[in-house]
């Protein structure tokens, strides 16, 4: 008889996602399917808009991480007008970007990915969240968090003119700069932002890499995929989130292609499976070749780990010590075991912080020369920036009004769907045996997902927003004989 | 007294903006010097426990995914709704604004006591609209003015 199993963990902010695993009749694996229903009509509702409002209307594509959306349009903004922003400009782009970066990672860590480990796979539900951290580490982390998540907010109000959506990019640059007085503000924050990424190091050290069930458990097969990686790097290949090419290297480290922004479309191809709405995006020259491991598949990851694999390190010294011992901890490069994400997450909270500090103490960062006017026709632009979450990419046409007659966008996480299928389903397959199916199984399931911080894009705010994850289990008529319910 | 009403949902997600539009009404009709603050986000769970932050009383409005007809209309204590987020991790970024706030108050941040949530039905929102449909927009005015009810009772006389 074949079972079934669908688990639908509906999310209030990200989107939807659905695995579905089918049982063979022994109760083990025989396929599983990570499904994400696609938003309609976003193009649609581009076409028509003047290209300068694309910064203000793609952040309100998620609600995740709309920074790095207006990050992308802006840049393609300038692209699209022929013109080079001034060098402050960049620098308080990137500076504002890093502040965002230090928010989202530490959000992840310590509501999302941190529990798993700080209160462990296997932990009563109730317990495995942020709450649960912070009774188990201590009140101070609390407010270490809260105050982190503060100086983000306000570094992006500062230089985007408002919080969490800014809105002071526009083609060719800024529309304001930022006076001594700020410019003091945000250096003691930063200065702060690189004691909490250290401080959030020593926890991990400390609780996961000190323990040896957990690192066995980063380190095991069930969470390992050998695929080509993703990341943008300056041009010491260095890893940045806001500018640079995009290098990707092969399951053995080594460098495959690096490219413009521009030449995406020559890279990127997009596969389609009747299953699922969302592309599958993969390496033209490689090839489709499924879902399935090595060198001669052309799936690539674009993950917080991507980034480290692709380049060459870090570019702050801090961060960079710590990328060393990641690579020397975890026997070299590249890392391939996905759960190091969680790990890799936070050497780039380390890298946002000291970058954050190194902008905001360059001496042009209070200069006003902020915009460079744009005086050419605009026609085609194409931005790229390193989001949390993974490499993203806006593509959008003009006419000659600079209105947008089309858009394309490949976002973090689409870039990771092949790799996450591959992970959910190599999870469950490992996991899921002679029809046992418990929570912590479950939970173990969805770890392999969670480490790659999804982000489905849709901003959706419908209460009761979170749905119960359901797994549900069908016999051959497709008659449901079992439900087990948890809450996500 | 502290007073938020805040418009929650995303303005360009069609009817999942329905909460934007009845906090532009409420705000539109207040009363001159009303000591009332309005604002819109797209926001849940940590960032938007961070938005309640020195408030008395939040009134939150949003689209309500439910078996209710579209456009129904409910009006909920946070305390009544089911906390998702006490079973699980919640959300893949973040946590459920229960969490949140009782997060907030561990670390003795000054958040509301009682937070009211205005929901109204919607089907599910898929499609990118600055537009609401036709039930949910008549839907609109009536929100705001049971709403705009409540916010009278916290006004001085």
């Amino acid at each position: 008889m074949t079972q079934r199993i669908s688990i639908d963990p509906i999310t209030r902010l990200e989107g939807h996602g659905k695995i579905e695993i089918f049982l063979d009749d022994n109760g083990n694996v025989a396929n599983s399917y990570f499904q994400i229903p696609e938003l309609r009509g976003f193009e649609r509702f581009c076409v028509g808009r003047p290209i300068e409002e694309m910064p203000l209307i793609t952040n309100r594509i998620c609600g995740v991480c709309p920074e790095a959306h207006n990050m992308a349009a802006s840049k393609a903004g300038d692209m699209a007008y022929h013109v080079d922003p001034p060098r402050t400009a960049k620098m308080l782009r990137e500076l504002l970007y890093s502040a965002f970066y230090c928010t989202d990672h530490t959000t992840h860590f310590y509501a999302l990915g941190g529990p798993d480990f700080v209160m462990g796979p296997d932990a009563p539900v109730a317990e495995r969240n942020i709450l649960g951290v912070i009774h188990k580490v201590g009140l101070e982390v609390g407010g270490k968090v809260i105050q982190m998540r503060k100086y983000g907010h306000n570094v992006v109000e500062m230089i985007g003119g408002r919080k969490v959506h800014p809105c002071a990019s526009i083609p060719g640059g800024m529309t304001k700069g930022i006076t001594e007085e700020q410019r003091k503000e945000i250096e003691e924050m930063g200065r702060w932002a690189i004691d909490f990424a250290q401080f959030s190091l020593k926890i991990f050290n400390d609780i996961v890499l000190g323990n040896k069930a957990y690192v066995d458990l980063v380190l095991g097969d069930v969470y390992t995929h050998h695929t080509y990686y993703m990341g943008m790097v300056d041009e010491n290949n260095k890893v940045n989130f806001y500018d640079g090419k995009v290098r990707v290297v092969d399951p053995n480290g080594k460098e495959f292609v690096k490219y413009e922004p521009k030449d995406y479309a020559e890279h990127i191809a997009e596969h389609v499976e009747p299953w699922t709405y969302l592309k599958f995006p993969y390496l033209k020259k490689v090839g489709w070749k499924g879902f399935v491991d090595g060198i001669d598949s052309g799936v690539y990851m674009a993950t917080p780990l991507s980034r480290l694999n692709a380049s060459d390190g870090m570019a702050t010294p801090l961060a960079q010590a710590e990328y060393e011992r990641f690579y020397t901890t975890l026997g070299g490069k590249p890392v391939h075991q996905r759960l190091a994400t969680h790990w890799a997450r936070l050497v780039e909270l380390l890298y946002a912080a000291e970058r954050w500090v190194e902008l905001v103490t360059d001496p042009e960062i209070t200069s006003p020369n902020v915009h460079t006017k744009p005086t050419q026709t605009p026609t085609e632009g194409i931005g790229i920036v390193e989001a949390p979450r993974g490499t993203l990419t806006h593509h959008y046409w003009t006419d000659e009004r600079g209105i947008v007659t089309k858009v394309n966008l490949i976002v973090g996480t689409t870039n990771n769907y092949a790799p996450i299928q591959m992970s959910t389903h190599k999870a469950a397959a490992s996991l899921i045996k002679n029809g046992v199916v418990n929570e912590g199984l479950l939970n173990m399931v969805e770890m392999a997902f969670r480490s790659y911080d999804p982000c489905f894009g849709c901003a959706t705010h419908s209460l009761p927003g979170q749905m119960p994850l359901e797994i549900t289990l069908h016999d051959a008529d497709g008659n449901p004989v079992k439900v087990m319910k948890q809450f996500c | 007294m502290k007073t938020l009403v805040v418009g929650l949902g995303n303005p360009i997600l069609g009817d999942d903006g329905v909460g934007w539009k009845v906090a532009e009404t409420v705000e539109k009709l207040l009363p001159p010097g009303a000591p009332i603050d309005v604002d819109y986000l797209s926001l849940g769970g940590i960032s938007l426990m961070e938005h309640l932050i020195g408030y008395d009383h939040v009134y939150l409005i949003d689209a309500f995914a439910s078996d209710e007809p579209v456009g129904s209309i409910s009006v909920m204590k946070l305390s009544d709704l089911p906390n998702y987020s006490a079973f699980h991790t919640t959300s893949t970024h973040d946590t459920s604004l229960q969490n949140a706030i009782e997060l907030g108050k561990l670390m003795k941040t000054p958040l509301p006591n009682e937070v009211t949530v205005i929901g109204v039905a919607i089907a599910r929102a898929y499609d990118f609209s600055e537009d609401l449909s036709a039930p949910v927009a008549e839907a609109v005015p009536l929100a705001a003015k049971i709403l705009l009810n409540m916010l009278a009772r916290k006004m001085p006389a």
